[in-house]
C-alpha cells in the first residue's frame, strides 16, 4: 500500500549543503507518525521538504501521485497542513483571530467568511481545549496554551494530512505529554494523517504508532516503536549506549542510557 | 452568538467605525484647509464651490484656483504615504520600517532632482523618474538585506544607510544646480505641499484610484505573510509573489507622492501606528492608515501655513512632530521586544 504523501529519491539542502539525499519514504495514511533522530540529522529539513517549504534539489514529493511542484500551492494547502517550528504571532493578535487565519486556503480574494469557516474554527478550538481563550491576546498565554492555539490554527485549515515541526520543543514535560495526547486523540477521532518531528524518543514510543528514525539525512529504519526501537538503533541514530526496557505503564519501549 | 462570532463582529465593527471616523476627520481637515486663509470662508461656501452649486466668482476663484490644489496635494500625498507606511511596517513587522525612513523617499528624490537639474525634466517625467528612483532604491535595499528571508532590522539598517547616501546625493545635485528659486530646493530636501506641480498631482490621483483598492485586496495576503514565510506558504500563499507585490505597491505610492511634494518625512512612519492604536489589535487597516496619513498631513500643512509665524515647508512641521515620536519608538521598541 502506498500513502497519499510520498517522497521519491528526494534530495534537499540549503545553499551548498546537501542535508537529505535520495530519500524514499511513504507516509502511512491515517497514522500518527513521528520522525526522530539526533540534532541536525535532517528531520526538520525532510518535513519542510514534504510540506513543499523547501524545493527538492532532485527527486520529488508526491501528493496523491502528483508532484507537489506541479500542483497549485493553494490546492495543496487544502489537503496538507504544516505547523512550522517558529511561527510568528502578530502583536496583540487574539486567539480567535489567529485560529481563523487557518481558514486562509479556503477563502478566495473576495469570498466572505461563511458557516463552514465558522464550524471549522469552532471545532478546532474545541478539540484543542482553547474555546475559552477566544478573546485573549496570544502573547498573554502560557507556552503550553500557545502551542495548543497554534495546533488549533493548523486544525482549522481542515486538511487530511498535518505535519508538525517539533511542536514540543519549548514545553515542559507535562505540556509535552499533553500535546502528544492531543495529537493521538485527534488521530484516533478523525483519522487524520499526522506526522510530527520529535526530539524525545521515549515520548515518541509512548504516543505514536509509527516511528521513522533518521541519521545523516537517511532513514535508518521505520516501523511501530515496539518493533524498531532497539539498543542497536539508538546507538546508531543517537550514538548513545543504552538498554531498552518496557515502559512500566504502557509497555512501550523505553530508552535508558548506560552512560 | 458564540464567543468566536462575537469576537469577529466586534473587530469588524470597530474597523468600520475607526475607518469612517478617520475618513471623516481627514475630510473635515480637507475642508478646513480651504476655509482658512487671508480670507475666511464658511464650510458651506467651500462645499458649494467644490460641488459647483454656487455662482460666486470670487469664492470660486479662492477655493478652486488658490486653495484646492494645495489641499488636494496634502490629502492625496498623505493618503499615499499612510497606505505605503502601514504596508511596509506590517510586512517587515517593525514600526521603524516606513518607506520615508528607510530610503524609498530619498531614492525617489534623487532621481527626480537629477532629472530636473540635469535634463530639465518636468511634470509626468518627474513622476516616472521618482517612481524609478524609489524602485531602484528599494531593489538595492532588498538585495543588500535579503538573507534567508527578509528580516526587519537588517532591512531598516540598510535602509537608513541608503537614505543617508541618497540625501547626500540630493544635496550635492542641488549645490551643482543653477536654481534661482531656493524654495524649489527646499521641496526636495524637506518636502513641501505648497510647491506641487499639477501634472505630478494628476498622476498621483490616478494611481491612488488603482492602487488603494489593490492594497485593500492584497491585505488578505498580508494577514498570512505576517505569520512567517513558512506558515504563509503552508497556508497556500505564493510568498515571493505576494511579498513582491506588497513591496512594489508602497514603493510606487511613495515614489509618486515624493514626485508631488518631495520627501515628506514621518507621515508614513506615524500614520500606521495611529490607525493601529485605534483599531482592534492586529487587525490592520489599509484605509484607516491612509486616512490617518491624509489627516496628519493636512494638519501639518495648516500648521505650516497659518499657525507658525513664518510659512515653513510642510516637511519641517511633520519632522518636528515625527522626531519625538521616533525617539519614543526607539526607546520603547526593544524593551517591548516587538522588533523583528
Amino acid at each position: 500500500m502506498t500513502g497519499r504523501l510520498r517522497a521519491e529519491r528526494l534530495s534537499l539542502g540549503y545553499e551548498d549543503r546537501v542535508v537529505v539525499e535520495a530519500l524514499d519514504l511513504d507516509i502511512l495514511d491515517g497514522r500518527l507518525t513521528a520522525i526522530v533522530g539526533a540534532n541536525a540529522c535532517g528531520k526538520s529539513t525532510l518535513l519542510r521538504g514534504l510540506a513543499r517549504l523547501l524545493k527538492p534539489r532532485a527527486g520529488q514529493v508526491l501528493l496523491d501521485d502528483r508532484s507537489l511542484t506541479e500542483v497549485a500551492t493553494r490546492e495543496v494547502s487544502k489537503v496538507l497542513g504544516m505547523l512550522p517550528q517558529t511561527p510568528v504571532a502578530p502583536d496583540g493578535i487574539t486567539v480567535g483571530d489567529l485560529v481563523s487565519r487557518g481558514r486562509h486556503p479556503h477563502q478566495g480574494w473576495f469570498r466572505r467568511w461563511n458557516d463552514a469557516d465558522e464550524k471549522a474554527v469552532t471545532e478546532a478550538l474545541a478539540a484543542t481545549g482553547t474555546s475559552d481563550l477566544v478573546n485573549r491576546p496570544i502573547h498573554q498565554l502560557s507556552g503550553g496554551q500557545r502551542q495548543r492555539v497554534w495546533v488549533a490554527m493548523a486544525l482549522a485549515q481542515d486538511t487530511e494530512l498535518l505535519l508538525l515541526d517539533e511542536p514540543t520543543t519549548f514545553l515542559d514535560i507535562s505540556h509535552q505529554v499533553d500535546l502528544l495526547r492531543l495529537l493521538r486523540d485527534l488521530n484516533a477521532q478523525t483519522s487524520k494523517t499526522i506526522v510530527v518531528v520529535l526530539h524525545d524518543l521515549n515520548l515518541a514510543c509512548r504516543y505514536v504508532q509509527h516511528v521513522i528514525a533518521m541519521a545523516d539525512g537517511r532513514v535508518v529504519t521505520e516501523g511501530p516503536p515496539a518493533e524498531v526501537v532497539t539498543p542497536e538503533l539508538v546507538e546508531k541514530v543517537f550514538g548513545l549506549p543504552c538498554v531498552v526496557v518496557p515502559d512500566p505503564v504502557a509497555g512501550t519501549p523505553m530508552v535508558v542510557p548506560l552512560v | 452568538m458564540t464567543a468566536l462570532r462575537a469576537e469577529r463582529a466586534h473587530r469588524s465593527r470597530r474597523t468600520l467605525v475607526v475607518t469612517t471616523v478617520l475618513g471623516a476627520a481627514a475630510f473635515a481637515m480637507f475642508v478646513l484647509s480651504m476655509m482658512w486663509g487671508s480670507v475666511w470662508l464658511s464650510a458651506g461656501e467651500v462645499l458649494g464651490s467644490l460641488l459647483r452649486v454656487t455662482a460666486d466668482r470670487g469664492t470660486d476663484f479662492i477655493v478652486l484656483e488658490l486653495r484646492l490644489p494645495q489641499a488636494t496635494t496634502a490629502l492625496t500625498v498623505g493618503l499615499a504615504l499612510g497606505v505605503a507606511g502601514t504596508l511596509f511596517q506590517r510586512l517587515l513587522r517593525n514600526p521603524l520600517a516606513a518607506p520615508d525612513f528607510v530610503g524609498v523617499s530619498s531614492g525617489a528624490s534623487v532621481a527626480a532632482v537629477a532629472g530636473i537639474v540635469v535634463h530639465g525634466a518636468s511634470g509626468f517625467g518627474v513622476s516616472v523618474l521618482a517612481v524609478a528612483g524609489a524602485l531602484v532604491s528599494a531593489a538595492l535595499m532588498y538585495v543588500l538585506a535579503f538573507r534567508d528571508g527578509l528580516r526587519g532590522y537588517r532591512f531598516i539598517l540598510v535602509g537608513i544607510g541608503v537614505s543617508a547616501f541618497m540625501t547626500g546625493v540630493v544635496g550635492y545635485l542641488l549645490t551643482r544646480a543653477d536654481l534661482h528659486d531656493a524654495r524649489q530646493a527646499m521641496r526636495w530636501l524637506t518636502g513641501s505641499v505648497g510647491l506641487a506641480g499639477p501634472a505630478e498631482l494628476r498622476v498621483l490621483m490616478v494611481a491612488l484610484v488603482v492602487l488603494v483598492p489593490a492594497a485593500v485586496v492584497l491585505h488578505r495576503q498580508l494577514t498570512a505573510l505576517e505569520l512567517g514565510d513558512d506558515l504563509a506558504r503552508g497556508l497556500g500563499t505564493r510568498v515571493e509573489l505576494a511579498r513582491f507585490a506588497l513591496i512594489a505597491l508602497p514603493v510606487v505610492l511613495t515614489g509618486l507622492a515624493t514626485a508631488v511634494a518631495g520627501p515628506i518625512m514621518f507621515v508614513a512612519l506615524v500614520a500606521g501606528p495611529v490607525a493601529a492604536r485605534l483599531l482592534a489589535p492586529a487587525t490592520g487597516g489599509v484605509l484607516a492608515s491612509g486616512f490617518a496619513g491624509a489627516g496628519l498631513l493636512l494638519v501639518a500643512d495648516l500648521v505650516a501655513r497659518h499657525v507658525l509665524p513664518a510659512e515653513l515647508p510642510t516637511g519641517v512641521v511633520t519632522g518636528a512632530v515625527g522626531a519625538p515620536y521616533l525617539l519614543w519608538l526607539l526607546a520603547t521598541a526593544n524593551r517591548e521586544g516587538v522588533g523583528g
